[in-house]
């Protein structure tokens, strides 16, 4: 089927496809710990996303996550900035539980900014299921708002186990499940097929030829979304890797904007 | 622009843990890689590293056999045991189409250092045949700065440099030695890194690689074609330096 394409042949040719904007939802932003990022900032993000056809990125800084002392206020201020090619998920970080509150409280006073909210368990060190981060998650449900859960396999604080527990819990949030609860494939293939409202995102899948094969076969092209957690993951790089997976230029309109389209439609 | 890739990085065989399609024969691996318009490729048997380097050279020595697009790598252990390296090893190399090495010291459970290799790899050296380390494989950066702190003038690739930017390892590496390598099948994957070693570095010392069974070819084939560098730059990474690389090897 890949080599049939006519979006593949239009992204080779052009390094974009007019006819096929790319929505990415799951990205970052600004300097990080571990990692040096040639593109870390909006503007050269921006040119980035402009190669490649990327109509929309939203995104939580790096330090929104990881810097209290900062919080929201870089992400506030790059969307605001670029705002026909930027949106942003509100951080949350349990351990902070009055700026928790407050931004929950003031999350309307940026309805130009925010689609929703962004967990981060792993590295917070709380399990997404902690009170926490109940007054994020009761928004999120109350508004079918998007929150992006960083998740992993085997992990206690955003596993499979926290996944179903706050699908079961928040039925109307619609759950990303970021990273797809890596390396535990068939939790998230299961998760995806049972709850309406849980989404598999593509960041940290695509680098493994063959998941994203399984996930179309198993879920269906309409639960799954693009994301390359930039300034993480190169676009040209992952949208090659979905162009070069086994399955249908319907299925990778579906994965590159039509999905992500459907579920922000209230809140572009 | 067209451009016909010279693949560093693909494995023949079938892994012990499993992996999605992968190919077989060296006729399954053209064709596959072939679709991403990579044309040539180095390769290597997966059973190198999941049975044993007797039997993946083997295994690979067949494979490659008559098959021009195709350059083969073996992997090598420690001379003491004679179990690879023996007389008239670098004369087996050259009747096998074999133009480079492969090690993994931790998985195979060796130290890759002057004490256990000096001579080997002195000659190695002068000889010009890459020494292709996977840094996902069965080696550490610890071992790779110690290997070529030892060496310094050994041709080494680095492939498979790790899902999250390794600039902050590799950089210092390229300061250092001129004879310095690094596949592009993972830096590819991290946004602006592939631009960034270019415009630090140039790119003479890059080498496109797809990593194929374990990744997709139109990923990294993708990735270079629109990279942010001019198309002699693209060139030399897509074929030209392991061309040039190849043609530098003395068996």
């Amino acid at each position: 089927m890949r080599h049939q394409s006519e979006l593949r042949e239009k992204f080779f040719a052009n390094g974009r496809a007019d006819d096929c904007p790319v929505h990415d939802l799951h990205g970052h932003m600004g300097t990080f710990y571990g990692a040096h990022f040639p593109i870390a900032d909006a503007s050269a993000m921006i040119r980035a996303m402009d190669r490649a056809g990327v109509k929309l990125l939203v995104f939580c800084s790096h330090a929104a996550l990881l810097a209290p002392d900062v919080g929201n206020l870089g992400s506030i201020e790059s969307v605001r900035r670029f705002p026909d090619k930027l949106r942003a998920y509100c951080a949350v970080n349990p351990n902070y539980p009055d700026v928790v509150k407050r931004d929950v409280e003031t999350f309307d006073s940026y309805a130009d900014v925010y689609v929703g909210f962004k967990f981060l368990a792993d590295y917070h060190g709380r399990p997404m299921t902690d009170s926490g981060y109940q007054p994020a998650w009761e928004l999120a449900n109350s508004r079918r708002l998007l929150v992006l859960i960083h998740t992993w396999g085997g992990s206690s604080y955003d596993g499979a186990e926290q996944v179903r527990t706050a699908a079961e819990k928040y039925p109307n949030a619609n759950i990303l499940v970021g990273h797809s609860i890596h390396g535990d494939w068939d939790s998230a293939i299961g998760l995806a097929n049972e709850f309406p409202n849980v989404y598999l995102d593509l960041c940290a899948v695509v680098d493994e030829r063959g998941i994203l094969e399984r996930f179309v076969e198993r879920v269906g092209s309409k639960k799954i979304v693009f994301g390359t957690d930039l300034p993480w993951f190169d676009l040209h790089y992952y949208i090659g890797a979905v162009l070069g997976a086994d399955i249908t230029d319907d299925d990778r309109r579906r994965i590159f904007y039509k999905n992500a389209e459907e579920i922000l439609c209230s809140r572009l | 622009m067209n451009i016909e890739f010279f693949d560093a990085n693909v494995f023949i065989g079938e892994p012990a843990k499993g992996c999605f399609k992968p190919a077989v024969t060296a006729a399954e691996l053209l064709e596959e890689v072939g679709a991403s318009e990579i044309r040539r490729a180095l390769a290597w048997h997966i059973a190198q590293h999941d049975c044993s380097p007797q039997e993946g050279n083997r295994l690979l020595s067949e494979a490659v056999s008559g098959v021009d697009a195709l350059y083969g790598c073996w992997t090598i252990l420690p001379p003491q045991t004679g179990e690879v390296i023996v007389d008239g090893f670098f004369e087996r190399m050259k009747e096998n189409h074999i133009f480079a090495l492969r090690a993994f010291p931790d998985y195979h459970r060796f130290l890759l250092n002057r004490v256990t290799f000096g001579r080997f790899l002195a000659e190695v050296s002068e000889r010009r045949i890459p020494l292709i380390l996977s840094l996902e494989m069965g080696i550490g950066w610890d071992a790779v700065y110690n290997v070529l702190q030892e060496f310094p003038n050994l041709t080494c690739i680095l492939c498979d440099i790790g899902v999250w930017n390794a600039d902050r390892y590799f950089w210092p590496l390229l300061d250092s030695y001129s004879n310095l390598y690094v596949e592009t099948s993972m830096l590819s994957m991290d946004a602006g890194a592939l631009e960034a070693a270019v415009l630090h570095y140039g790119s003479e010392r890059l080498l496109f690689g797809s990593g194929f069974p374990l990744r997709y070819p139109d990923a990294a084939v993708l990735q270079l074609l629109h990279a942010d560098i001019s198309d002699d730059d693209k060139r030399r990474i897509a074929y030209q330096n392991l061309d040039n690389l190849i043609s530098g090897v003395r068996l």
